[in-house]
């Protein structure tokens, strides 16, 4: 099995589909020469040529426009939107007419779209380079939306993503880019709406997205020393959401943890929270407990950029809560 | 303001009392601590103490029986007015601990009772997670019975799980399920017959440990030799008994009242587990077979032991028995003796085990066994050598050349 990087693998995933498919292209801000601000298309102006790797002036509302006319068309367009934060600018193409298009033709229309962006504190980048925006885009019917944690989810996911004839909304997270992890030797899809079981736990669910995924890991190992066994899932999908995986997890460990960096109020856990109170209801053995950030923008200084984000600590306090320690 | 004096609940289940008797009249002083009135239970008799101090303003019922929690009473301070009638029957005391009154109460009864105390109690709702109601509801546990350990006093499903293990309460008793008779089957009818005859006889159990590295790589070798025969550890086993019975002819024998009959071959009967029940079919001669041989005769036995289609003859005229649990992990045990054989071999797991050796310790595949005789046939010490040899002859297979 090759060890690829996280970016190796959004990378792989995305050359792997235009060698096969003269229909997939890329196009972004500074991602033909530069090789995108994370590197991510680095070296494939050369093997694809500026037709298929195509830069775009700074304007999200233009090039997520231009992205879904060409899915419209017939292409599979891959538009990285160089910050997570810059889809606010991109919204209105994407909620307005990507969500939309298939639903109001009556179905004449598809809009195989992907939109990749990547985002999250870590590296200090201040208040407007550093959101988790990821449940804006769960709240509106017509996208799919991704967010994987790992090299083989990332590459599997976005194959899946290139090739859904929906429109695709798909995270990364910046500090996950140089994580390294084994991959198939080929390209295995992942279905999109399944969840991936990381860590198999009997006392308490931590359902868990991008970094969070990692740092409940961390959390998991650290309460296993002090006696809790924690299972850690991560949906990967978030729409459309595997709510059997994580109501199954669930009933089984009668306590759930729900983890990602994005502000606690109105982020992706509080979806995930009412999903797993409403069908695990009667299996519910503690209040289900929620981590993210604080509510405030995210400060500049790194040492409180730190401070607002959570960590391993603080799901672990959370899963000590769930079992009354 | 005067304190009702309610009927408590003195155990689990109990949904009513019947009053005996007042042991005050009204207009008396009483004590908290005193004894009030006499209580008849389902269970007891017994005189219920005063949970307040003043005097007994008016007795609301004088007699008879009476739900759980209904005000039978009032004390209050000398002159006051009790309340006119008694108000309608309140739920058990352990519901109502928000009460003032009530919380008295409840803490009188949690006094005189060592039973569960009152659930943590906000607004008149007992806090339970929903998983501990749902397993409560499921086993007709009631909540307010229960002492929450959850945050706040929460109860969780643990503290619920933790209940079901005290006494059921005799109101949500499930009914027992009925005794089922089963014929008896012949073949359980002589495995009685037969094992109470035993039971008679004296015996004496004599126990070894074999090391089992040599006896194992027989087997691996013969199964690699054989690899159409499924040869096993029984198999290795019933060569050797033949071997040594051959070489121990005093215990190849069987007691009689008239005579010591002593047989010429090694017929090593094999204890199988059936569906029917225990069978123990016979390999004849057993010492005459190669192990490969003894594998084939015993898997056709077994096979038709599972079928039941042993014939008597596959089951008469062993002189000895092997019965091997050691694929069940039993370590070591004691068999009964199949009579008229004198005697029986019980072969548990072969299991690593530290071992000294020398001065050093080795791990080592350790079997025990053990050996019930007929002490009416067989002696202490002949069984005693008998059994060195099986074990040296496992130990070192070829001492059986």
């Amino acid at each position: 099995m090759p060890e690829l990087s996280y970016r190796e693998a959004v990378r792989d995933a995305l050359s792997a589909a235009m060698r096969e498919d003269d229909d997939v292209f890329v196009m972004g801000e500074d991602i033909a020469e530069m090789g995108g601000s994370m590197g991510v298309t680095h070296g494939m102006l050369e093997e694809f040529g500026p037709e298929r790797v195509r830069n775009t002036p700074i304007s999200e509302m233009a090039l997520a426009g231009t992205a879904i006319g060409a899915a419209m068309q017939g292409m599979r367009p891959v538009a990285e939107i160089m910050y997570e934060d810059f889809m606010t600018l991109a919204a209105e193409q994407i909620v307005n007419q990507a969500a939309k298009a298939r639903y109001m033709s009556g179905g004449q229309l598809t809009v195989p779209v992907v939109f990749r962006t990547q985002g999250g504190a870590g590296w200090s980048p201040g208040a407007q380079h550093a959101q988790q925006l990821e449940a804006w885009f769960v709240h509106i019917p017509g996208l799919k939306v991704v967010f994987a944690s790992t090299p083989e989810d990332v590459r599997g996911l976005l194959w899946s993503s290139i090739y859904d004839d929906n429109p695709v909304v798909f995270f990364e997270h910046r500090t996950l880019y140089g994580i390294k992890g084994n991959v198939p030797e080929t390209i295995e899809p992942i279905p999109l709406g399944k969840a991936r079981v990381h860590r198999d736990g009997s006392d308490v669910t931590v359902i868990a997205t991008g970094r969070l995924v990692h740092e409940s890991l961390k959390a998991a190992e650290e309460a296993e020393r002090d006696g809790i066994s924690v299972e850690v899932v991560d949906p990967r999908t978030l729409q459309p959401l595997d709510e059997e995986a994580l109501v199954g997890s669930v009933k089984k460990t009668n306590r759930a943890v729900v983890a990602h960096e994005a502000v606690t109020r109105m982020g992706f856990g509080a979806e995930v929270a009412a999903v797993l109170q409403y069908q695990a209801f009667d299996w519910l053995d503690a209040p289900i407990e929620r981590v993210g950030a604080k509510f405030a923008p995210l400060p500049f200084a790194p040492v409180m950029e730190q401070f607002v984000v959570p960590h391993a600590e603080d799901v672990y306090a959370a899963v000590r809560r769930t079992v009354g320690k | 303001m005067a304190t009702e004096v309610r009927l408590p609940r003195l155990g689990q289940g109990m949904e009513s009392g019947t009053i005996v008797k007042w042991l005050k009249s009204e207009g008396e002083p009483v004590e908290k601590g005193e004894p009030l009135y006499e209580l008849d239970t389902d269970k007891v008799t017994q005189e219920v103490e005063a949970e307040a101090s003043g005097v007994l303003l008016r007795i609301a019922v004088s007699g008879g029986e009476v739900p759980v929690g209904q005000t039978i009473a009032f004390i209050g301070a000398e002159g006051e007015e009790a309340p006119a009638s008694a108000e309608k029957p309140a739920e058990a005391p352990a519901r109502e601990p928000e009460r003032e009154e009530g919380r008295a109460a409840a803490a009188a009864a949690a006094e005189r009772q060592p039973e569960p105390s009152a659930a943590s109690v906000s607004n008149g709702r007992i806090k339970a997670s929903p998983l501990a109601r749902r397993i409560a509801r499921e086993r007709g546990i009631e909540l307010s019975q229960i002492r929450g350990t959850g945050p706040d006093g929460r109860i969780v499903a643990e503290d619920v799980e933790r209940a079901k293990a005290a006494p059921a309460p005799v109101a949500q008793a499930v009914p027992s399920g009925e005794v089922e008779s089963r014929p008896l089957s012949n073949v359980r009818k002589t495995i009685a017959r037969r094992l109470t005859q035993a039971w008679t006889v004296p015996a004496f159990q004599l126990t070894v440990d074999a090391e089992m590295t040599h006896a194992s790589e027989l087997v691996t070798r013969q199964r690699e030799l054989y690899p159409d025969v499924r040869i096993t550890v029984t198999d290795v086993l019933t060569k050797v008994c033949a071997q040594a019975l051959m070489r121990h002819r005093d215990m190849n024998v069987q007691y009689t009242d008239d005579a010591l009959l002593v047989f010429p071959n090694a017929d090593v009967g094999i204890a199988v587990a059936a569906p029917q029940g225990l069978v123990v079919p016979v390999v004849r001669a057993a010492e005459r077979l190669t192990i490969a041989q003894i594998a084939q005769v015993r898997a056709d036995l077994v096979e038709r032991a599972r079928e039941n289609k042993l014939r008597t003859d596959d089951l008469e005229g062993g002189t000895f028995t092997i019965s091997n649990l050691g694929m069940y992990d039993v370590d070591q045990f004691i068999a009964v003796l199949n009579p008229p054989q004198a005697s029986i071999l019980a072969v548990g797991s072969t299991r690593e085990q530290v071992v000294p050796r020398a001065g050093e310790l080795h791990v080592l595949p350790q079997m025990t066994m053990t050996l019930t005789c007929d002490h009416r046939a067989v002696d202490g010490a002949t069984g005693a050598e008998f059994l060195r040899t099986i074990k040296s002859f496992l130990e070192n297979p070829a001492l059986a050349l």
